[in-house]
């Protein structure tokens, strides 16, 4: 049956002599799988709205029990015209469409996460995100798909953790420690304002990321040596976190990581 | 049923060819085994002579038999432009529109972040180098006009700034003979931005 909906595009790729296979974030039913025939000839005038990060509006085609859907149309909602501009423009927006991409089940709704994409794309096309934005932007798209790590109460015990003891952060387990149970599990030991600020960035994330200046509100910070701990130690645990507890590389990341210094 | 162990390593061998299942495989090899002397030894000689004569070039890495290539080393070649291009078919394409006139620099690939791949994974350094090293006066960047080909345009355009070199890119817009109803928005946005002077 005929299909209409919107879509983000998250990987193409040539296949055969003149067909595209693509993945496609949809606003209604999650991540599909697609093959668009005859896509690399010019003849068909949707072709090149098919390409990533482009939001798209699409018809497909789906035979039941089959698994790629057919692309018979689409067409340009706002094009990923911007990203190309720089290379670390291009590797964030990679970052973030594999995160939708790669934490996802096929036909999963998350409008929630179709609008996160979006929203982080079209900044984008606009500006280099800085780290801060990067970060807000990460714990935005885990809060979307319910693996927000714990920043409150110790992922062993359920022990709540005050504030000023939240310096123990178990990558494997997902979140923090309290001090009694941090002695027998493995984890690292972080500076004092680290985890509680990435808690409030991860807590303000209904925020655009251009609202919040980038050092307000975090605490423990008086100087840029404080901001660029912060952003290493926040960096460690966000790799950590993703590729121990979530279990997941991106490959983008080692690319972008490159040009966050 | 098992034929003889030479012509068995031989359908096994042929099944790895793209597009040869083992009843293909199985009549070419009772070909051969029927054929002259005289040309399975010339293919077998072909098929050695393709991975120890064939290597990238030097200077441009095409594919080639002699380094450099005879691109490289055709005096009547404009001396001061180089084309950039993804691949040697690429090339191959925009060397069949204009015989002779322009010497290439291949990447082989584009930056792609997506699939794991960076400047590193393609010959940008190589390109940077060349530029500096012969003197290059002007570049034309012919990747393809989509993600991969723009960013990989803009970071070539980046790196290549502080450099006293003329960098353009292949125009996208209407095709020779075309018609413009049957034209995509985007190609039709590309072609107003692109126009030039009549
Ligand atoms: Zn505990
Ligand atoms: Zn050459």
């Amino acid at each position: 049956m005929l299909h209409k909906d919107e879509a983000i595009v998250l990987f193409k790729r040539a296949y055969g002599e003149s067909d595209k296979i693509i993945r496609l974030f949809t606003l209604t039913s999650g991540k599909i799988a697609a093959i668009a025939k005859g896509a690399s000839k010019s003849q068909k005038r949707f072709a090149n709205t098919l390409e990533p990060f482009n939001h798209i509006r699409v018809e497909y085609f789906e035979k039941f029990g089959k698994g790629l859907v057919r692309i018979d149309n689409a067409d340009i909602v706002e094009t990923n015209s911007g990203i190309e501009r720089s290379l670390r423009r291009a590797s964030t927006a990679a970052f973030f469409t594999e995160f939708a991409d790669r934490l996802t089940k096929d036909r999963e709704r998350n409008i929630d996460l179709f609008h996160t994409l979006k929203e982080v794309l079209l900044f984008t096309k606009q500006r280099e995100l800085s780290y801060m934005d990067i970060l807000r932007y990460e714990l935005k798209m885990l809060e979307t798909l319910g693996y927000m790590p714990n920043f409150t109460a110790c992922v062993y015990c359920g022990k709540n953790v005050k504030e000023e003891m939240k310096v123990c952060f178990s990558r494997e387990r997902g979140g923090i420690l309290c001090s009694a149970c941090s002695s027998p599990l493995p984890h690292r030991v972080y500076s004092a304002g680290t985890i509680p600020g990435i808690a409030r960035i991860g807590n303000n994330h209904h925020r655009s990321a251009f609202e919040v200046h980038d050092k307000e509100g975090l605490p423990y910070m008086q100087d840029t040596g404080d901001v660029k701990r912060f952003e290493r130690e926040a960096r460690e645990i966000m790799e950590g976190f993703i590729s121990f507890h979530l279990d997941v590389e991106f490959k983008s990341y080692r690319i972008l990581k490159s040009l966050m210094g | 049923m098992y034929y003889p162990e030479p012509i068995e390593r031989l359908i096994e061998n042929m099944t790895r060819l793209p597009g040869i299942g083992r009843k293909t495989a199985t009549r070419l090899a009772f070909f051969l085994l029927n054929a002259k002397e005289s040309y399975v030894s010339e293919l077998s000689h072909s098929l050695l002579d393709i991975k120890d004569k064939i290597k990238l070039c030097s200077v441009c890495f095409n594919i080639t038999d002699v380094d450099p290539c005879r691109i490289c080393t055709d005096e009547k070649r404009d001396q001061s432009t180089v084309c950039v291009v993804e691949e040697s078919s690429h090339m191959m394409v925009l060397e069949s529109a204009s015989p002779g006139v322009y010497r290439y620099h291949i990447l082989h690939g584009v930056i792609n972040p997506i699939e794991g791949i960076g400047p590193d994974e393609v010959r940008i350094k190589e390109l940077k180098e060349r530029i500096e090293r012969e003197g290059i006066r002007e570049v034309i960047i012919a990747t393809n006009p989509n993600i991969e080909g723009n960013t990989t345009a803009h970071y070539i355009g980046e790196l290549l700034k502080h450099l006293d070199v003329k960098i353009s890119r292949i125009a996208s817009g209407v095709p020779v003979g075309g018609d413009i109803v049957y034209i995509d928005p985007l190609t039709i946005k590309s072609s107003i931005e692109n126009r030039k002077d009549i």
